[in-house]
């Protein structure tokens, strides 16, 4: 018995350091892909990669502060154990406030409508009843994320372009990795496929980055 | 309701015209310019005055009529506006 806890006790534990390292395979998704923005908002000058760029900014540094938030409670990066607390917060304050700008690149682009006030009805429900600010934001951010999901599948229907239908996927299991961990994190089964989940998600936006890094053919470099 | 463009998507816009409305190889018209590119004749002429001080469109003045070639300059910003959006389109956004 003891051996089987054991060794239940090392699966969590690389677990535990595997989504750490996840985080940084975020920053550097992230990280990649406003770099591609701000590359565009130089030669186009155009205010949707900026809010695209600002976004994945707040989340690639939300995401490394956090990965170095859990290396450092871990012990593997010495130094931090003193501000610990306040590199959890400062990342999860910086990620939400990149995917409310994920999901404010939306709400400008469709203006304020029926489906904007749809999911603000819902907010509510899944924000007030929670305590600690670590859930409270965690739960923004999921909200954020759904948001975007909703509004890339809406974008979807009107451009059919199978790249956004790949970004709606990728958000969904990201978002549906969100859900998993919020509710059920305790489980060793379920934070294997919420990681897994997360995993995949991320892959997945990293492929628009590919796909322009292969065709970029134009020796323009803005600004207009 | 048609979605709002934006000055660089207007600019585009006409660049694109300039390019694949250029059959016989010396140039298009600004009526051609003004109905593809659906902006006022006020507006359309101060952008062209713009594009061609930029280097992106070539004005040719042939039989007394201004016509409009896109340089290799505007070829090269079409190219990179029509990568950026695609990337754009992919997260769901217009440019």
């Amino acid at each position: 018995m003891r051996i089987v806890g054991f060794r239940r006790g090392m699966a969590a534990q690389g677990l535990v350091l595997l989504e750490n390292a996840l985080q940084f395979v975020g920053a550097f998704v992230a990280f990649s892909i406003a770099i591609v923005s701000y590359k565009g908002v130089r030669s186009t000058q155009s205010s949707s990669l900026l809010r695209l760029a600002a976004a994945f900014v707040f989340l690639g540094t939300g995401f490394l502060l956090e990965g170095i938030y859990g290396f450092g409670s871990l012990s593997i990066l010495p130094g931090f154990e003193v501000s610990l607390t306040t590199l959890l917060i400062s990342g999860l304050v910086l990620e939400t406030a990149g995917y409310f700008f994920l999901a404010f690149s939306h709400v400008l682009d469709v203006m304020f409508d029926k489906r904007m006030a749809i999911m603000l009805a819902f907010f509510p429900l899944m924000a007030i009843n929670q305590g600690s600010l670590e859930v409270i934001l965690t739960s923004l951010s999921f909200y954020f994320i759904m948001y975007g999901v909703v509004e890339t599948l809406f974008a979807y229907s009107r451009n059919r372009n199978p790249n956004t239908l790949l970004i709606a996927s990728g958000l969904s299991l990201i978002a549906a990795g969100w859900w998993i961990s919020l509710v059920a994190a305790d489980t060793l089964l379920l934070s294997i496929v919420q990681l897994l989940m997360k995993e995949v998600g991320l892959v997945i936006l990293f492929i628009p980055v590919l796909t322009f890094s292969f065709t970029k053919k134009s020796g323009w470099n803005g600004p207009l | 309701m048609a979605p709002y463009r934006t000055q660089t998507k207007i600019i585009a816009d006409i660049l694109l015209t300039a390019r694949d409305m250029n059959m016989e190889g010396d140039g298009v018209g600004i009526t051609t310019l003004l109905r593809k590119g659906n902006v006022s004749y006020s507006r359309m002429t101060k952008l062209i005055g713009d594009l061609v001080g930029a280097g992106l469109l070539l004005e040719l003045n042939l039989d007394k009529t201004a016509k409009y070639k896109i340089s290799e300059k505007g070829m090269s910003f079409l190219q990179a506006y029509l990568q950026f959006e695609d990337f754009a389109q992919s997260f769901g956004l217009r440019l």
